[in-house]
Protein backbone atom coordinates (compact mmCIF):
# COMPACT_ATOMS: atom_id res chain seq x y z
CA UNK A 1 0.00 0.00 0.00
CA UNK A 2 1.31 3.44 -0.71
CA UNK A 3 1.41 6.48 1.79
CA UNK A 4 -1.78 8.37 2.36
CA UNK A 5 -0.55 11.59 2.05
CA UNK A 6 2.85 12.86 0.18
CA UNK A 7 3.08 16.94 0.64
CA UNK A 8 6.09 17.74 -1.48
CA UNK A 9 8.03 20.99 -1.38
CA UNK A 10 4.70 23.50 -0.15
CA UNK A 11 5.10 27.07 -0.25
CA UNK A 12 2.79 29.62 1.21
CA UNK A 13 2.95 33.10 0.97
CA UNK A 14 0.81 35.97 1.95
CA UNK A 15 0.90 39.72 1.25
CA UNK A 16 1.78 41.87 4.12
CA UNK A 17 1.86 45.60 4.48
CA UNK A 18 5.67 44.85 4.79
CA UNK A 19 5.20 42.68 1.81
CA UNK A 20 4.87 39.63 0.77
CA UNK A 21 6.24 37.10 3.53
CA UNK A 22 7.05 33.18 3.09
CA UNK A 23 5.22 31.55 5.89
CA UNK A 24 5.91 28.29 4.57
CA UNK A 25 8.97 27.54 2.76
CA UNK A 26 9.54 24.20 0.67
CA UNK A 27 7.93 21.63 3.41
CA UNK A 28 7.71 18.46 2.72
CA UNK A 29 6.45 15.33 5.14
CA UNK A 30 4.39 12.28 4.44
CA UNK A 31 1.81 10.27 6.54
CA UNK A 32 1.53 6.10 6.44
CA UNK A 33 -1.67 4.16 6.28
CA UNK A 34 -2.45 4.10 10.25
CA UNK A 35 0.26 6.44 11.30
CA UNK A 36 0.25 9.48 13.27
CA UNK A 37 2.73 12.05 12.39
CA UNK A 38 3.08 14.81 15.43
CA UNK A 39 3.81 18.80 13.74
CA UNK A 40 5.58 20.34 16.31
CA UNK A 41 6.71 24.51 15.96
CA UNK A 42 6.15 27.65 18.18
CA UNK A 43 3.01 29.52 17.07
CA UNK A 44 4.05 31.44 13.67
CA UNK A 45 6.57 28.24 12.74
CA UNK A 46 3.83 27.22 9.75
CA UNK A 47 2.86 23.91 10.83
CA UNK A 48 -1.37 25.01 11.15
CA UNK A 49 -0.97 25.82 7.30
CA UNK A 50 1.34 23.55 6.05
CA UNK A 51 -1.68 20.98 7.35
CA UNK A 52 -4.62 23.70 6.16
CA UNK A 53 -2.93 23.34 2.63
CA UNK A 54 -3.87 19.47 2.01
CA UNK A 55 -7.35 20.63 2.52
CA UNK A 56 -7.26 23.67 0.96
CA UNK A 57 -8.31 25.61 4.00
CA UNK A 58 -5.68 28.21 3.56
CA UNK A 59 -7.55 31.54 3.76
CA UNK A 60 -5.50 35.01 2.62
CA UNK A 61 -3.29 36.09 -0.67
CA UNK A 62 -1.78 34.78 -2.28
CA UNK A 63 -1.95 31.62 -0.10
CA UNK A 64 -0.63 28.67 -1.47
CA UNK A 65 1.55 29.36 -4.76
CA UNK A 66 3.64 26.16 -4.81
CA UNK A 67 4.12 22.35 -3.86
CA UNK A 68 2.45 18.97 -4.54
CA UNK A 69 0.18 17.50 -2.10
CA UNK A 70 -0.17 13.67 -2.71
CA UNK A 71 -3.31 11.61 -1.19
CA UNK A 72 -3.92 8.58 -2.01
CA UNK A 73 -7.75 7.32 -1.51
CA UNK A 74 -6.72 3.75 -2.77
CA UNK A 75 -6.86 4.16 -5.93
CA UNK A 76 -3.33 5.59 -6.50
CA UNK A 77 -2.20 8.66 -5.12
CA UNK A 78 -3.67 12.25 -6.49
CA UNK A 79 -1.80 15.41 -6.40
CA UNK A 80 -5.20 17.16 -5.37
CA UNK A 81 -2.30 20.49 -6.38
CA UNK A 82 -1.87 19.14 -10.04
CA UNK A 83 -3.37 22.22 -11.55
CA UNK A 84 -1.80 24.46 -9.62
CA UNK A 85 0.54 25.64 -12.66
CA UNK A 86 -2.32 27.23 -14.15
CA UNK A 87 -3.41 28.88 -10.95
CA UNK A 88 -0.45 30.31 -9.93
CA UNK A 89 1.48 32.17 -12.61
CA UNK A 90 5.05 34.25 -12.39
CA UNK A 91 4.76 37.84 -13.15
CA UNK A 92 7.71 39.78 -12.77
CA UNK A 93 9.70 38.38 -9.75
CA UNK A 94 7.02 37.43 -7.70
CA UNK A 95 3.77 34.82 -7.93
CA UNK A 96 0.71 35.60 -9.03
CA UNK A 97 -2.47 33.93 -8.13
CA UNK A 98 -5.76 33.77 -9.65
CA UNK A 99 -8.64 33.31 -7.30
CA UNK A 100 -11.29 32.07 -9.27
CA UNK A 101 -9.47 29.36 -10.78
CA UNK A 102 -8.37 28.28 -7.19
CA UNK A 103 -11.78 28.40 -5.88
CA UNK A 104 -11.97 25.98 -8.68
CA UNK A 105 -9.69 23.78 -7.69
CA UNK A 106 -10.52 23.49 -4.58
CA UNK A 107 -13.90 22.60 -5.07
CA UNK A 108 -13.11 20.00 -7.42
CA UNK A 109 -10.47 18.07 -6.15
CA UNK A 110 -9.85 19.02 -2.15
CA UNK A 111 -14.28 19.79 -1.52
CA UNK A 112 -15.13 15.98 -2.51
CA UNK A 113 -12.55 15.02 0.39
CA UNK A 114 -13.72 16.66 2.98
CA UNK A 115 -15.65 15.42 6.21
CA UNK A 116 -15.46 12.26 4.09
CA UNK A 117 -11.83 10.97 3.27
CA UNK A 118 -10.22 14.35 5.55
CA UNK A 119 -11.34 15.99 7.84
CA UNK A 120 -10.27 18.49 10.97
CA UNK A 121 -10.39 19.37 14.39
CA UNK A 122 -9.34 22.53 15.43
CA UNK A 123 -8.72 25.17 18.86
CA UNK A 124 -10.93 26.40 20.26
CA UNK A 125 -13.80 23.46 20.74
CA UNK A 126 -16.55 25.98 21.96
CA UNK A 127 -16.34 28.10 19.15
CA UNK A 128 -15.79 25.14 16.32
CA UNK A 129 -19.72 24.24 17.34
CA UNK A 130 -22.45 25.42 16.28
CA UNK A 131 -24.38 27.55 18.86
CA UNK A 132 -27.64 27.23 18.05
CA UNK A 133 -27.62 23.08 17.07
CA UNK A 134 -27.75 21.09 19.89
CA UNK A 135 -24.46 18.52 20.20
CA UNK A 136 -26.95 15.38 18.82
CA UNK A 137 -27.90 17.64 15.73
CA UNK A 138 -24.35 18.16 15.23
CA UNK A 139 -23.31 14.66 15.49
CA UNK A 140 -26.42 13.35 13.43
CA UNK A 141 -25.34 15.81 10.59
CA UNK A 142 -22.21 13.61 9.93
CA UNK A 143 -24.09 10.83 10.60
CA UNK A 144 -26.29 11.97 7.72
CA UNK A 145 -23.88 12.12 5.74
CA UNK A 146 -22.10 9.03 6.31
CA UNK A 147 -24.98 6.97 6.27
CA UNK A 148 -27.40 8.47 4.50
CA UNK A 149 -29.96 5.64 4.69
CA UNK A 150 -30.67 6.26 8.22
CA UNK A 151 -33.63 7.14 9.63
CA UNK A 152 -34.17 10.16 12.29
CA UNK A 153 -34.15 7.50 15.12
CA UNK A 154 -31.36 5.64 13.62
CA UNK A 155 -29.30 8.49 13.18
CA UNK A 156 -29.96 9.99 17.08
CA UNK A 157 -29.01 5.87 17.70
CA UNK A 158 -25.72 6.45 15.84
CA UNK A 159 -24.65 10.01 17.03
CA UNK A 160 -25.31 8.74 20.94
CA UNK A 161 -23.27 5.49 20.09
CA UNK A 162 -20.35 8.10 19.08
CA UNK A 163 -20.71 10.16 21.67
CA UNK A 164 -20.77 7.58 24.28
CA UNK A 165 -17.84 6.74 21.91
CA UNK A 166 -15.41 9.74 23.10
CA UNK A 167 -16.45 8.88 26.48
CA UNK A 168 -19.38 11.36 27.60
CA UNK A 169 -20.17 10.36 30.74
CA UNK A 170 -23.92 10.79 29.66
CA UNK A 171 -24.23 10.54 26.10
CA UNK A 172 -27.85 10.92 26.56
CA UNK A 173 -28.40 14.29 27.86
CA UNK A 174 -25.30 15.60 26.06
CA UNK A 175 -27.41 15.03 23.16
CA UNK A 176 -29.74 17.39 23.68
CA UNK A 177 -27.52 19.88 25.42
CA UNK A 178 -25.73 22.92 23.44
CA UNK A 179 -22.24 23.57 23.36
CA UNK A 180 -22.72 26.37 25.63
CA UNK A 181 -23.72 24.07 28.10
CA UNK A 182 -20.92 22.01 28.12
CA UNK A 183 -17.09 22.11 29.36
CA UNK A 184 -14.17 23.18 26.93
CA UNK A 185 -13.06 19.31 27.46
CA UNK A 186 -16.89 17.69 26.36
CA UNK A 187 -17.09 20.28 23.63
CA UNK A 188 -13.75 19.36 22.06
CA UNK A 189 -15.05 15.50 22.83
CA UNK A 190 -18.03 16.34 20.74
CA UNK A 191 -16.03 18.01 17.59
CA UNK A 192 -13.78 14.55 18.28
CA UNK A 193 -17.20 12.53 17.26
CA UNK A 194 -18.33 15.31 14.81
CA UNK A 195 -15.20 14.58 12.43
CA UNK A 196 -14.82 10.84 13.05
CA UNK A 197 -18.31 9.86 13.01
CA UNK A 198 -18.12 10.02 8.66
CA UNK A 199 -14.87 7.76 9.24
CA UNK A 200 -12.51 9.74 7.06
CA UNK A 201 -8.97 8.15 7.01
CA UNK A 202 -7.05 11.38 7.61
CA UNK A 203 -7.85 13.25 10.92
CA UNK A 204 -6.26 16.64 10.85
CA UNK A 205 -5.97 17.69 15.01
CA UNK A 206 -4.89 21.83 14.90
CA UNK A 207 -3.77 22.10 18.87
CA UNK A 208 -7.07 20.64 19.92
CA UNK A 209 -5.97 20.89 23.90
CA UNK A 210 -5.03 24.61 23.46
CA UNK A 211 -7.28 26.53 25.83
CA UNK A 212 -8.32 22.99 28.17
CA UNK A 213 -7.19 22.46 31.69
CA UNK A 214 -4.03 20.24 32.35
CA UNK A 215 -5.98 17.21 33.41
CA UNK A 216 -8.41 17.47 30.90
CA UNK A 217 -5.61 18.11 28.00
CA UNK A 218 -4.25 14.94 29.33
CA UNK A 219 -7.91 12.90 28.99
CA UNK A 220 -8.28 14.24 25.27
CA UNK A 221 -4.55 12.68 24.32
CA UNK A 222 -5.63 9.53 25.80
CA UNK A 223 -8.89 9.56 24.09
CA UNK A 224 -6.75 10.04 20.33
CA UNK A 225 -4.94 7.65 21.51
CA UNK A 226 -7.15 5.40 21.89
CA UNK A 227 -9.85 6.25 19.04
CA UNK A 228 -6.67 5.73 16.49
CA UNK A 229 -5.48 2.45 18.33
CA UNK A 230 -6.67 -0.16 15.53
CA UNK A 231 -4.90 2.07 13.02
CA UNK A 232 -7.34 2.53 10.53
CA UNK A 233 -7.08 6.30 10.43
CA UNK A 234 -4.00 8.33 10.24
CA UNK A 235 -3.68 11.64 12.19
CA UNK A 236 -1.47 14.65 11.20
CA UNK A 237 -1.39 15.82 15.31
CA UNK A 238 -0.35 19.64 15.40
CA UNK A 239 1.30 21.07 18.74
CA UNK A 240 3.49 23.38 20.48
CA UNK A 241 3.38 20.61 23.27
CA UNK A 242 6.48 17.96 22.92
CA UNK A 243 4.94 15.70 25.65
CA UNK A 244 2.09 15.69 23.94
CA UNK A 245 3.37 14.78 20.49
CA UNK A 246 5.64 11.94 21.83
CA UNK A 247 2.82 10.32 23.62
CA UNK A 248 0.90 9.98 20.57
CA UNK A 249 2.76 10.16 17.48
CA UNK A 250 4.68 7.24 15.37
CA UNK A 251 6.93 10.00 13.68
CA UNK A 252 7.44 14.05 14.23
CA UNK A 253 8.13 16.43 12.36
CA UNK A 254 9.59 19.97 13.78
CA UNK A 255 8.87 23.32 12.08
CA UNK A 256 10.68 26.24 12.72
CA UNK A 257 10.12 29.34 10.53
CA UNK A 258 8.27 27.92 7.95
CA UNK A 259 10.90 25.10 7.47
CA UNK A 260 11.06 21.49 8.82
CA UNK A 261 14.37 21.43 10.76
CA UNK A 262 14.02 17.84 11.36
CA UNK A 263 12.28 14.65 10.96
CA UNK A 264 12.71 11.86 13.46
CA UNK A 265 10.55 8.39 14.45
CA UNK A 266 9.81 8.75 18.22
CA UNK A 267 10.91 5.33 19.19
CA UNK A 268 14.38 6.73 17.82
CA UNK A 269 13.82 9.72 19.57
CA UNK A 270 13.02 8.21 22.58
CA UNK A 271 16.18 5.58 22.21
CA UNK A 272 18.45 8.43 21.88
CA UNK A 273 19.45 7.40 18.08
CA UNK A 274 21.57 9.72 15.75
CA UNK A 275 22.27 13.40 16.79
CA UNK A 276 19.36 16.26 17.80
CA UNK A 277 18.82 19.24 15.53
CA UNK A 278 19.96 22.18 18.20
CA UNK A 279 15.94 23.46 18.29
CA UNK A 280 14.72 19.68 19.31
CA UNK A 281 17.07 19.05 21.88
CA UNK A 282 16.38 23.12 23.21
CA UNK A 283 12.53 21.53 23.09
CA UNK A 284 13.46 18.77 24.69
CA UNK A 285 15.26 20.40 27.21
CA UNK A 286 12.66 22.75 28.02
CA UNK A 287 10.48 20.30 28.96
CA UNK A 288 12.76 18.41 31.02
CA UNK A 289 13.02 15.77 28.45
CA UNK A 290 16.36 13.88 28.22
CA UNK A 291 16.53 10.72 26.01
CA UNK A 292 20.10 9.08 26.02
CA UNK A 293 21.63 6.80 23.97
CA UNK A 294 21.79 3.24 25.87
CA UNK A 295 25.33 3.05 26.48
CA UNK B 1 -36.97 37.31 28.58
CA UNK B 2 -37.30 41.39 29.72
CA UNK B 3 -39.69 42.21 32.53
CA UNK B 4 -43.05 42.27 32.89
CA UNK B 5 -44.10 45.11 30.84
CA UNK B 6 -41.85 43.41 27.61
CA UNK B 7 -44.55 40.49 28.75
CA UNK B 8 -47.61 42.18 28.29
CA UNK B 9 -46.61 44.04 25.25
CA UNK B 10 -45.43 41.25 24.04
CA UNK B 11 -48.93 39.05 24.44
CA UNK B 12 -51.00 42.43 24.00
CA UNK B 13 -49.46 42.80 20.18
CA UNK B 14 -49.55 39.28 19.76
CA UNK B 15 -53.15 39.15 20.36
CA UNK B 16 -54.09 42.24 18.14
CA UNK B 17 -51.80 40.72 15.57
CA UNK B 18 -53.82 37.30 15.56
CA UNK B 19 -56.70 38.98 15.64
CA UNK B 20 -56.24 40.65 12.42
CA UNK B 21 -54.88 37.48 10.99
CA UNK B 22 -58.21 35.50 11.71
CA UNK B 23 -60.23 38.32 10.72
CA UNK B 24 -58.22 38.22 7.27
CA UNK B 25 -58.61 34.94 6.68
CA UNK B 26 -62.74 34.39 8.10
CA UNK B 27 -63.19 37.99 5.77
CA UNK B 28 -63.35 35.93 2.31
CA UNK B 29 -65.47 33.71 3.37
CA UNK B 30 -68.41 36.09 4.39
CA UNK B 31 -70.40 37.28 1.69
CA UNK B 32 -70.80 41.06 1.71
CA UNK B 33 -72.61 43.11 -1.36
CA UNK B 34 -71.53 46.39 -0.84
CA UNK B 35 -74.48 47.85 -2.77
CA UNK B 36 -77.03 45.94 -0.86
CA UNK B 37 -75.39 47.05 2.72
CA UNK B 38 -76.60 51.14 1.38
CA UNK B 39 -79.48 52.07 3.88
CA UNK B 40 -79.77 55.96 4.21
CA UNK B 41 -82.57 55.30 6.91
CA UNK B 42 -79.58 54.49 9.24
CA UNK B 43 -76.62 56.90 8.68
CA UNK B 44 -73.94 58.14 10.61
CA UNK B 45 -74.96 56.35 13.45
CA UNK B 46 -72.85 55.86 16.75
CA UNK B 47 -71.93 52.52 18.66
CA UNK B 48 -74.65 50.97 19.28
CA UNK B 49 -76.52 47.61 19.51
CA UNK B 50 -77.73 47.43 16.43
CA UNK B 51 -74.09 48.37 14.63
CA UNK B 52 -71.67 47.74 17.43
CA UNK B 53 -69.25 50.65 15.47
CA UNK B 54 -72.07 52.97 13.98
CA UNK B 55 -72.36 53.30 10.36
CA UNK B 56 -71.27 55.48 7.60
CA UNK B 57 -72.62 58.03 5.63
CA UNK B 58 -74.48 55.60 3.21
CA UNK B 59 -75.43 53.78 6.38
CA UNK B 60 -73.62 50.80 6.14
CA UNK B 61 -72.34 49.08 8.80
CA UNK B 62 -68.45 50.26 10.12
CA UNK B 63 -68.13 46.85 12.01
CA UNK B 64 -68.31 45.26 9.01
CA UNK B 65 -66.83 47.22 6.67
CA UNK B 66 -63.60 47.21 8.85
CA UNK B 67 -63.95 43.09 9.05
CA UNK B 68 -63.94 43.55 5.31
CA UNK B 69 -61.04 45.88 4.77
CA UNK B 70 -58.64 43.69 5.86
CA UNK B 71 -59.04 42.00 2.41
CA UNK B 72 -57.12 44.65 0.60
CA UNK B 73 -53.79 44.46 3.01
CA UNK B 74 -53.84 41.02 4.42
CA UNK B 75 -53.05 39.01 1.01
CA UNK B 76 -51.04 41.43 -0.49
CA UNK B 77 -49.24 42.26 3.08
CA UNK B 78 -48.42 38.44 2.87
CA UNK B 79 -47.83 38.49 -0.73
CA UNK B 80 -45.28 41.46 0.04
CA UNK B 81 -43.54 39.93 3.23
CA UNK B 82 -42.69 36.68 1.41
CA UNK B 83 -41.28 38.58 -1.80
CA UNK B 84 -38.76 40.53 0.17
CA UNK B 85 -37.48 38.07 2.65
CA UNK B 86 -37.25 35.00 0.84
CA UNK B 87 -35.61 36.78 -2.33
CA UNK B 88 -33.79 39.69 0.21
CA UNK B 89 -32.74 36.24 2.32
CA UNK B 90 -31.51 34.46 -1.02
CA UNK B 91 -29.96 37.59 -3.07
CA UNK B 92 -28.20 38.94 0.56
CA UNK B 93 -26.44 35.02 1.15
CA UNK B 94 -25.08 35.39 -2.51
CA UNK B 95 -23.98 38.33 -1.99
CA UNK B 96 -22.22 37.79 1.10
CA UNK B 97 -20.67 34.23 -0.24
CA UNK B 98 -20.46 34.29 -3.89
CA UNK B 99 -17.39 36.34 -5.75
CA UNK B 100 -17.13 37.14 -9.22
CA UNK B 101 -19.70 38.30 -11.54
CA UNK B 102 -22.26 36.79 -9.81
CA UNK B 103 -21.95 38.83 -6.56
CA UNK B 104 -21.15 42.17 -8.70
CA UNK B 105 -24.50 41.72 -10.44
CA UNK B 106 -26.69 41.10 -7.06
CA UNK B 107 -25.36 43.83 -5.42
CA UNK B 108 -25.55 46.03 -8.79
CA UNK B 109 -29.26 44.88 -8.63
CA UNK B 110 -29.57 45.87 -4.87
CA UNK B 111 -27.77 49.13 -4.80
CA UNK B 112 -29.94 50.40 -7.73
CA UNK B 113 -33.29 49.05 -5.98
CA UNK B 114 -31.85 51.02 -3.04
CA UNK B 115 -32.10 54.20 -4.42
CA UNK B 116 -35.62 54.11 -5.03
CA UNK B 117 -37.72 56.13 -2.59
CA UNK B 118 -40.50 53.70 -1.90
CA UNK B 119 -43.58 55.72 -2.00
CA UNK B 120 -42.47 57.69 -5.03
CA UNK B 121 -41.76 54.79 -6.59
CA UNK B 122 -44.79 52.95 -5.83
CA UNK B 123 -47.16 55.68 -7.04
CA UNK B 124 -45.13 56.19 -10.53
CA UNK B 125 -45.88 52.41 -11.18
CA UNK B 126 -49.14 52.80 -10.63
CA UNK B 127 -49.50 55.88 -12.73
CA UNK B 128 -48.06 54.05 -15.93
CA UNK B 129 -49.79 50.37 -15.06
CA UNK B 130 -53.07 49.66 -14.70
CA UNK B 131 -52.70 49.88 -10.10
CA UNK B 132 -53.98 46.70 -8.62
CA UNK B 133 -53.57 46.48 -4.85
CA UNK B 134 -51.08 42.75 -5.67
CA UNK B 135 -49.00 44.79 -7.76
CA UNK B 136 -48.51 47.54 -5.26
CA UNK B 137 -47.72 44.58 -3.19
CA UNK B 138 -45.44 43.53 -5.48
CA UNK B 139 -43.24 46.26 -6.17
CA UNK B 140 -43.26 47.27 -2.20
CA UNK B 141 -41.91 43.35 -1.51
CA UNK B 142 -39.31 44.46 -4.30
CA UNK B 143 -38.33 47.66 -3.19
CA UNK B 144 -37.71 45.81 0.40
CA UNK B 145 -35.86 43.36 -0.82
CA UNK B 146 -32.11 45.49 -0.73
CA UNK B 147 -32.64 46.54 2.91
CA UNK B 148 -33.41 42.93 3.82
CA UNK B 149 -30.14 41.53 1.81
CA UNK B 150 -28.07 43.75 2.95
CA UNK B 151 -28.84 42.63 6.82
CA UNK B 152 -28.27 38.85 5.55
CA UNK B 153 -25.21 39.55 3.84
CA UNK B 154 -23.79 41.48 6.69
CA UNK B 155 -24.79 38.00 8.76
CA UNK B 156 -23.31 35.82 5.96
CA UNK B 157 -19.90 37.60 6.17
CA UNK B 158 -19.45 38.08 9.39
CA UNK B 159 -20.00 34.05 9.85
CA UNK B 160 -18.08 33.75 7.81
CA UNK B 161 -14.98 33.88 9.70
CA UNK B 162 -16.62 31.58 12.28
CA UNK B 163 -14.41 28.77 13.37
CA UNK B 164 -17.42 27.09 13.44
CA UNK B 165 -18.43 27.56 10.04
CA UNK B 166 -14.88 27.05 9.18
CA UNK B 167 -15.24 23.21 10.82
CA UNK B 168 -18.61 22.79 8.79
CA UNK B 169 -16.43 23.38 5.85
CA UNK B 170 -13.47 21.04 6.89
CA UNK B 171 -16.16 18.13 8.01
CA UNK B 172 -18.09 18.31 4.62
CA UNK B 173 -21.00 20.01 4.79
CA UNK B 174 -22.74 21.10 1.77
CA UNK B 175 -22.37 24.83 0.95
CA UNK B 176 -26.13 25.07 0.41
CA UNK B 177 -26.90 23.57 3.49
CA UNK B 178 -24.59 25.78 5.99
CA UNK B 179 -25.82 29.14 4.29
CA UNK B 180 -29.68 27.81 4.13
CA UNK B 181 -29.70 26.08 7.16
CA UNK B 182 -26.66 26.87 9.76
CA UNK B 183 -26.85 30.68 8.93
CA UNK B 184 -30.50 31.59 7.33
CA UNK B 185 -32.59 29.73 9.25
CA UNK B 186 -30.46 29.13 12.27
CA UNK B 187 -28.62 32.64 13.11
CA UNK B 188 -30.71 34.66 10.79
CA UNK B 189 -34.33 34.02 11.62
CA UNK B 190 -34.70 36.92 14.18
CA UNK B 191 -33.98 39.24 11.60
CA UNK B 192 -35.92 37.68 8.91
CA UNK B 193 -39.09 37.85 11.45
CA UNK B 194 -38.48 41.38 12.08
CA UNK B 195 -37.86 42.20 8.30
CA UNK B 196 -41.05 40.42 7.65
CA UNK B 197 -43.62 41.80 9.73
CA UNK B 198 -41.91 45.59 8.90
CA UNK B 199 -42.77 44.57 5.27
CA UNK B 200 -46.18 43.79 6.26
CA UNK B 201 -46.66 46.77 8.49
CA UNK B 202 -45.57 49.16 5.83
CA UNK B 203 -47.96 47.46 2.86
CA UNK B 204 -50.74 48.34 5.27
CA UNK B 205 -49.31 51.83 5.48
CA UNK B 206 -49.17 52.32 1.73
CA UNK B 207 -52.68 50.60 0.89
CA UNK B 208 -53.70 53.08 3.79
CA UNK B 209 -52.16 55.96 2.21
CA UNK B 210 -53.19 55.35 -1.55
CA UNK B 211 -56.33 54.48 -0.97
CA UNK B 212 -56.78 57.73 1.27
CA UNK B 213 -55.44 59.87 -1.43
CA UNK B 214 -57.78 58.09 -3.59
CA UNK B 215 -56.82 57.76 -7.35
CA UNK B 216 -54.69 54.03 -6.92
CA UNK B 217 -56.01 52.78 -3.65
CA UNK B 218 -59.36 50.35 -3.25
CA UNK B 219 -62.18 52.31 -5.36
CA UNK B 220 -65.17 52.84 -3.43
CA UNK B 221 -67.79 50.60 -2.82
CA UNK B 222 -65.02 48.05 -1.49
CA UNK B 223 -64.02 48.84 1.27
CA UNK B 224 -60.49 49.27 2.93
CA UNK B 225 -59.53 51.19 5.90
CA UNK B 226 -57.70 54.05 3.76
CA UNK B 227 -60.96 54.57 2.00
CA UNK B 228 -63.05 55.02 5.09
CA UNK B 229 -60.57 56.86 6.51
CA UNK B 230 -60.73 59.42 3.28
CA UNK B 231 -64.69 59.99 4.50
CA UNK B 232 -63.64 62.29 6.18
CA UNK B 233 -63.26 64.32 3.46
CA UNK B 234 -66.53 64.39 2.42
CA UNK B 235 -68.24 64.75 6.23
CA UNK B 236 -66.21 67.39 7.08
CA UNK B 237 -66.91 67.52 10.81
CA UNK B 238 -70.26 66.36 10.69
CA UNK B 239 -69.64 62.97 11.94
CA UNK B 240 -66.46 61.29 13.59
CA UNK B 241 -67.93 58.01 14.25
CA UNK B 242 -67.32 56.60 10.41
CA UNK B 243 -63.33 57.48 10.15
CA UNK B 244 -62.67 56.94 13.87
CA UNK B 245 -62.42 53.24 14.34
CA UNK B 246 -60.85 52.52 10.96
CA UNK B 247 -57.88 55.35 12.03
CA UNK B 248 -57.46 53.42 15.34
CA UNK B 249 -57.88 50.41 13.42
CA UNK B 250 -54.82 51.54 11.43
CA UNK B 251 -52.61 52.96 13.82
CA UNK B 252 -52.67 49.68 15.82
CA UNK B 253 -52.21 47.06 13.56
CA UNK B 254 -48.92 48.88 12.09
CA UNK B 255 -47.46 49.43 15.50
CA UNK B 256 -48.90 45.71 17.28
CA UNK B 257 -46.87 43.98 13.80
CA UNK B 258 -44.03 46.06 14.35
CA UNK B 259 -43.80 45.47 18.07
CA UNK B 260 -45.04 42.05 18.10
CA UNK B 261 -42.19 40.73 15.13
CA UNK B 262 -39.60 43.17 17.12
CA UNK B 263 -40.86 41.01 20.53
CA UNK B 264 -41.03 37.67 18.55
CA UNK B 265 -37.83 38.15 17.76
CA UNK B 266 -35.63 39.23 20.90
CA UNK B 267 -37.71 36.12 22.35
CA UNK B 268 -36.31 33.74 19.39
CA UNK B 269 -32.35 35.44 19.79
CA UNK B 270 -32.60 35.27 23.71
CA UNK B 271 -33.98 31.62 23.25
CA UNK B 272 -31.20 30.75 21.41
CA UNK B 273 -28.34 32.43 23.03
Amino acid sequence: MSRLLDVRDLVIEFDTRHGRKRVVDGVSFHLERGEVLGILGESGSGKTMSTLAVLGLVGGRPGVVQGQVLFDEGAGPQDLLADLGRVVKPRGDRLVKNDRRWQRLVHRTMRPLWGRAMTAVFQNPRHSLDPLMTIGAQVEESVRLAQPELDRAGRAGRAVEWLARVQMNDPKRVHSSYAHELSGGMCQRAMIAVALARAPMLLIADEPTTGLDTTVRAEIVALFRELLADRRRSMLYISHDIREVLFLADRIIVMRHGKVVETVAVADLKAGVGERHPYTASLLAAADLAFEAAA
Amino acid sequence: MGGRAERIAFWGSGAIVALVIAIGLVSPLIGYDPAAAVDYEQKLLGPGAGHWLGTDAQGRDVAMRLMKGTEAFFLPGLMAAGIATMAGALLGAIAGYAEGWGRTLVVGFLQLVDTLPRLIFIILVCTILNPSITLIAGVAGVLFIPSIATVIRRKVEALGSEDYILAHVAHGFSTTRILLYHILWLQARPLLIRQATYVFGYVLFVETALSYLGDYGVQEPTPSWGNMVAQTRELGGASAWPWVFPAVAIAVTIAAFLAFGNLLARRDEEAIR
